[in-house]
């Protein structure tokens, strides 16, 4: 595109007094952009007017010396024909440096110096960016759901995505929709006074699906194969059917955990008078609950116990509160006892817990031991009771109910350690292959994709996603968790959770076919362009991409499907070969910016750090810690990146070449309480940062030069902390040997 | 090792016929109620555990149990409880069962009831003077007058406040009764009658 620059300086905030804005002109001379104004307050309506004046006269790309980009979006916001880089000078520039000086000239000429390199920093990126085109797909885009899972969270997506207008397919493996609630005798009280079983309601909401007319159910069927990418999606299903699909809602439910493990703990096996809390719901089906004078339910039955079930299911104290009151209702004189480690009943479900008790369930406390039970019916029950500290007796139990937690009904997906990435190729191949035989030999949606045909996982087999932020994303673009396959949950939530995750999923098409990106980059309309006559199909941008969407053609060349990309620039990060870029971000955009801070030389004793940073928590972090009045050494330097993840190293090798002293990354937390945005993001960027060793060694450097940190949003107060002791760490350092070369 | 094993009859028997029995089945163990309780350093279980040993049927400990008979009704554990449990209404139920059952779990507390009692019945007020005069002397007279003695500097100081009336002996002069002590006397016993266990 042909550029036409022009650069408009904020006065107002402060700024005007604190800098000198005959400088920051000059800054600006080795550009391109001759054009520069200033005004007494950009943001104004007369300031916006400036510049859109100058728009319609022809100006294009759009430099704004003010406020970081993550305010006043909506005065800076002048079309998709319009390029505009924003420069932090008030919150990176002025807010951050007013440190104590002794000599007030020597302040203000920090933050000149500091001010200047932000304005040549960002025109230097500003004169790489282009405007691009959205991607398209070549097909139509399709428009269609297919929920596969036709249990109480798959009947509610279809109909949630039918009602909101989206033709619906609904795939259930049984003969019959209804998966567990179909199993149910009642639910326990769902609404005030939370005092009544209820009924399930299934049939209501089979009914539903039948009457609506665009959903189509296939009954005792499973999905084959899915090929393709959001919003052109192909599916085959072993009946022989076939069909397109925009996105999918994978709404599998879940298994109890096998009783049969806990045989020796919970003498499961030895009598049919000891079952689970899904045989116990069969039998008060099949109305087989009479002459129950004693019963005990034994709660986390294998739950929370390393051996077993690491984590809480969530459901299974509710489901013994109904289920006790079943046996209350059928003889109120039965002795109940629900022996327990917690009680969890959220929310509303506290009333249903008070309602056991008035019916005079007995609830007793257990410690982490399991109850001994003995006996061949009736059964007696050796228990602590943590309550009286003391171990009781209990006798006379015509039955015992082992409360038995939930486990998804998904193939856990073990994934390579990511050291194996860019290691010896046949040690990694080596570890992916143990990863594949650990991974479970069955797949819900059989997908064509390079990285393999389920669903990545966390270690419990349930959906990898940013938990907190998008809870019914899974590493898969388009392809939606709702349900107990998502989390343990219970009937109301997997209700809700449908209605979401439907709706997610139908934004999805939509998303593609606008050729934008769906959360955490809602709406960036740029996509990675890989320049493909230099790739050495290395494929580590296959392998790294934590969304699977680079698939291979035939003659194993990178295959992008920009309807599946995140745009989170990982890719851009792994490519070694630097081919992988966006039109407003890239390896040389970066650089070009790591290259336009101005060194001063050694004598002067101003070392210079860069920080790159994770703009989604970050970023707004630094911002934040700013604006709270954090001060810090104005010989630092921030350069967002969409992700840690999108780390390139040569930018790390570039900066040291030219003199910078020392690199800090922030990026979000990572590990298996990761807060990464795009899930694999910072674990990347500290995978590739284990190598940096071999650049420093390379260029003769100490490894303290460069650090990574993680930050959370929540962390704002930590920054200056950080920021000062790496200064510190600096002056131990000294100077960068290559600064002057 | 197991000491006893559970047993509904006794928490069935506390829910039918003590006063406020069936509160207790709304308890969650919090402890609130027994770490909020001022004489919790004088009780053997306190509130939360009694319920314990209610559900467990352990009928002997807690019916002779002194704390059943230590509250004080300061109303701090019903005021805190979060399950909304009448915990003095319990521990009074209990006391007022136990007595009832012929279970003295705390000879003086039962004494000193029972003059309190009396004072109200016969008279229609608590006579500050009466009352204690005669928890003094409720192991005969000689050892009456020595914890009398013991307490002549409080007496002292409650007559010159006309906190107290001067009283040569139980009785003499008889207290005052109020107006209308026959009614009063007439809705006691009739409360008395409809009291758990007494129905019917
Ligand atoms: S819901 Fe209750 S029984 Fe189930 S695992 Fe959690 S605490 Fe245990
Ligand atoms: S790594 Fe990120 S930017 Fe690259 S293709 Fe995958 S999702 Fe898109
Ligand atoms: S405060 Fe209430 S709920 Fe808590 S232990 Fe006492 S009686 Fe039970």
């Amino acid at each position: 595109m042909d550029k036409n620059y022009a650069c408009y300086l904020c006065k107002g905030c402060g700024l005007g007094e604190a800098l000198d804005f005959e400088a920051l002109e000059e800054a600006l001379e080795d550009s391109d952009i001759s054009e520069v104004k200033d005004h007494e307050a950009l943001c104004s309506p007369e300031g916006v007017a400036l510049i859109q004046a100058d728009i319609d006269g022809g100006v294009n790309a759009v430099l704004i010396g003010a406020c970081s980009a993550r305010v006043k979006t909506d005065e800076f916001t002048f079309g998709k024909e319009v390029l505009v880089e924003r420069v932090p000078l008030r919150e990176q520039g002025l807010w951050c440096s007013e440190a104590e000086y002794e000599d007030e000239e020597e302040a203000g000429e920090d933050r000149q110096m500091l001010a200047d390199d932000y304005l040549r920093m960002h025109a230097a990126k500003l004169g790489k960016a282009e405007i691009g085109e959205p991607f398209q797909l070549e097909e139509d885009v399709e428009k269609g759901v297919m929920v596969v899972g036709g249990g109480v969270a798959g009947i509610n997506a279809a109909l949630a995505a039918a009602k909101a207008g989206a033709p619906v397919c609904l795939v259930e493996k049984e003969d019959a929709l209804g998966g567990y609630l179909g199993k149910m005798a009642k639910l326990g009280p769902q609404s005030p006074p939370y005092q009544e079983l209820q009924d399930t309601g299934l049939e209501e909401l089979v009914a539903e699906v039948e009457a609506a007319d665009n959903i189509k159910v296939f009954t005792g069927a499973t999905v084959e194969k899915t090929e393709g990418a959001p919003g052109n999606f192909s599916v085959t299903l072993s009946n022989g059917e076939s069909f397109r699909a925009g996105a999918i809602v994978q709404a599998t439910g879940w298994n109890p955990y096998e009783a049969e493990k806990l045989a020796d703990e919970l003498a499961y096996g030895t009598s049919d008078k000891i079952v689970s809390n899904v045989q116990f719901e069969e039998k008060a089906k099949a109305g087989d609950l009479g002459g129950i004078n004693g019963v005990a339910f034994i709660q986390c039955a294998g739950s929370r116990d390393e051996n077993h079930l690491p984590y809480c299911s969530a459901v299974c104290c509710l489901v013994s509160l109904k289920q006790a009151m079943y046996v209350k209702e059928a003889n109120p004189e039965a002795a109940v006892y629900v022996i327990y480690k917690d009680i969890r009943t959220p929310g509303q479900s506290e009333e249903v817990y008070r309602q056991a008790q008035e019916l005079g369930v007995v609830f007793i406390r257990r410690g982490e031991d399991y109850p001994a039970i003995s006996g061949s019916g009736p059964f007696a029950i050796e228990t602590q009771d943590v309550t009286l500290n003391d171990t009781v007796e209990i006798e006379d139990l015509d039955m015992v109910v082992l409360a038995t937690g939930m486990v998804p009904n998904n193939p856990s997906v073990v994934e390579p350690p990511l050291v194996a990435l860019g290691m010896d190729q046949d040690e990694a191949a080596k570890l992916a292959e143990e990863a594949k035989a650990a991974s479970d030999d069955w797949s819900v949606l059989n997908l064509e994709y390079r990285q393999g045909p389920n669903l990545p996982t966390l270690k419990y087999g349930y959906p990898d996603s940013h938990f907190i932020c998008f809870p019914y994303e899974t590493r898969r673009t388009g392809i939606y968790a709702a349900g107990a396959v998502r989390r343990p949950m219970r009937v109301t939530q997997a209700t809700e959770d449908a209605t979401g995750a439907a709706l997610k999923a139908m934004q999805s098409t939509r998303a593609a076919e606008a050729g934008v990106a769906v959360h955490p980059r809602s709406g960036d309309d740029t996509f990675p362009d890989f320049f493909m006559q230099r790739c050495t199909q290395c494929k580590r941008c296959t392998e790294e991409c934590p969304f699977g969407a680079i698939n291979e053609d035939a003659e194993a060349n990178p295959l992008p499907n920009p309807t599946r990309c995140r745009r989170c620039g990982v890719c851009m990060g792994a490519c070694p070969e630097r081919i992988i870029s966006f039109t407003d971000y890239s390896v040389d955009m970066i650089g070009s910016m790591i290259k336009s801070i101005e060194v001063p030389d050694e004598d002067e004793e101003k070392p210079r750090v860069i920080v790159l940073a994770c703009e989604n928590d970050a970023l707004p972090a630094i911002d934040l810690a700013a604006k709270n009045g954090a001060k810090w050494s104005p010989y630092v330097r921030f350069i967002p990146l969409r992700c840690l993840g999108s780390l390139n190293l040569v930018w790390i090798a570039d900066a040291l070449a030219s003199g910078i002293d020392g690199i800090l990354l922030f990026g979000c937390k990572r590990g298996d309480d990761y807060q990464c945005h795009f899930i694999k993001g910072s674990e990347l960027a500290n995978v590739r940062m284990s190598k940096i060793s071999e650049t420093l060694d390379r260029l003769v450097l100490e490894s303290d030069r460069v650090r990574v940190e993680e930050i959370g949003f929540g962390e704002v107060d930590k920054i200056p902390g950080i920021l000062d002791e790496f200064m510190e760490t600096m002056e131990e350092v000294g100077p960068n040997p290559y600064k002057g070369f | 090792m197991a000491t006893k094993a559970y047993d509904k009859s006794f928490r069935e028997e506390v829910y039918d016929k003590v006063d406020a029995g069936e509160e207790i089945k709304l308890c969650m163990q919090c402890g609130v109620c027994g770490i909020t309780c001022p004489l919790r350093d004088e009780m053997t279980y306190g509130p939360r555990q009694i319920w314990s040993l209610i559900r467990a049927g352990k009928r002997d400990e807690v019916m002779n149990c002194s704390d059943i008979m230590l509250c004080t009704s300061c109303y701090t554990c019903k005021v805190r409880c979060p399950r909304g449990v009448k915990v003095i209404d319990v521990m009074h139920g209990l006391a007022h069962y136990a007595l009832q059952e012929g279970i003295v779990p705390r000879e003086n507390t039962s004494k000193f009831g029972k003059f309190f009692w009396n004072s109200i019945y016969k008279t229609g007020r608590i006579d500050e003077t009466e009352v204690p005069m005669r928890y003094s002397m409720r192991r005969g007279p000689i050892h009456g007058i020595f914890e009398t003695l013991e307490m002549m500097d409080i007496g002292r100081a409650l007559l010159s406040h006309k906190r107290m009336h001067f009283k040569l002996g139980p009785g003499i002069p008889p207290s005052k009764k109020i107006k209308g002590i026959k009614g009063l006397k007439k809705m006691l016993d009739k409360a008395e009658a409809m009291s758990p266990g007494k129905e019917a």
